[in-house]
């Protein structure tokens, strides 16, 4: 009973030293609240069938914060590797009373970076992402940059030929 | 049996004073967010170029003077737009007083337009560019978030620099001291 009762007084006191300390709920550095990982997706079959070829960015977002969908940015270094326009999850609608709707993650998302060519020269790529966020109702923090790596193998070849390879130079 | 009375009574205490911290902690202002150090000069502050709504430019050199509270925010920011009603009470009640509010946002001019006329914001909104956030930065917002609020003496000098949302009891009692009113 002894312990049960010094136990609950430690409980409590803990409790209370961590809501009075004025530092103790810190807002996350946003590499830390929205972390993003890329992977390479070759040949992965998709809903309708066809193959998926690019990148799949996946987020992993600490509770309490969240991403605006309409405002991530992608960009893909060096710009020898074309992507099409980023495939997004439509995520949770919010409205709000002066932006009017609009949509964010939370938890986990997965945007994927389509190549937009058939043939993906091979090399390190940088993703380069630029994105919003808050952490709810309390701050939200201006566009931040995060930067990723994604490594095309030798011998990587799109192959369901879904998308016209782009072909350049001059005409034969 | 009677030696764990005591502590019995001592760890409900404990218990009940845990409680109601926790409880009050809750409902309280919340937690004060520490800032980083200010790298910028009065000089430096004042030269900061910004554009209002009409395009004409403005530096906070014209409320010089004067006790500025400047509010970088954005309109996508709702924690930045819940504490400004608060700031546009307290523009009207401390403008008599040498108390001057300014909104600085890189954001959509005609949306910060559009958000000044629906809420009657009584001060000037001032739009900029990536320097917006440089200077929210070299202001003490080391996290690089919003809303930040900084407040500077007559003569150009930061006397806070309060990340997250001021709450209007708090930033009154705050002009209240700088100004001595």
């Amino acid at each position: 009973m002894t312990r049960f009762f010094a136990a609950l007084a430690g409980l409590c006191l803990a409790g209370a030293a961590s809501a009075a300390s004025p530092l103790a709920d810190e807002p996350l550095d946003p590499g830390k609240a929205f972390r993003p990982h890329a992977r390479l997706v070759a040949g992965e079959p998709s809903a309708t069938g066809s193959e998926r070829h690019g990148i799949d960015v996946e987020y992993r977002i600490e509770p309490g914060y969240y991403l605006y969908r309409g405002r991530l940015r992608f960009e893909v270094s060096p710009p020898t590797l074309l992507i099409g326009p980023p495939e997004l999850p439509p995520g949770t609608e919010i409205e709000d009373e002066f932006v009017g709707k609009s949509a964010i993650f939370r938890d986990r998302v997965t945007i994927h970076l389509p190549f937009v060519v058939s043939v993906a020269k091979p090399g390190r790529y940088r993703v380069k992402i630029t994105a919003q966020g808050c952490a709810e109702g309390r701050i939200c923090y201006a566009a931040f940059p995060q930067e990723l790596e994604v490594n095309i193998p030798p011998g990587y070849r799109v192959t369901d030929g879904a998308s016209p390879p782009v072909h350049r130079g001059l005409p034969r | 049996m009677k030696g764990w009375l005591p502590l019995a009574g001592i760890g409900l205490l404990a218990a009940l004073a845990g409680t109601s911290l926790f409880l009050a902690g809750r409902h309280a202002a919340p937690p004060v967010i520490e800032s980083g150090p200010v790298d910028a000069t009065p000089a430096a502050i004042q030269a900061a170029a910004f554009a209002d709504a009409d395009g004409t430019p403005r530096t906070l050199a014209q409320f010089s003077g004067k006790v500025v509270v400047v509010n970088f925010w954005a309109t996508w920011c709702t924690p930045c737009r819940e504490e400004m009603p608060g700031f546009v009470k307290l523009q009207s009640r401390w403008q008599a007083r040498g108390v001057q509010f300014v909104g600085l946002a890189q954001d959509d001019a005609a949306k910060v337009a559009a958000f000044g006329r629906e809420l009657g914001i009584n001060y000037p909104l001032w739009l900029g560019g990536a320097e917006v956030m440089t200077l929210s930065r070299r202001l003490g917002n080391r996290l690089g978030v919003l809303p930040h609020t900084v407040l500077l003496d007559p003569q150009g000098r930061v006397v806070e620099s309060r990340i997250g949302i001021y709450q209007e009891e708090a930033l009154e009692a705050r002009l209240a001291a700088i100004t001595g009113r």
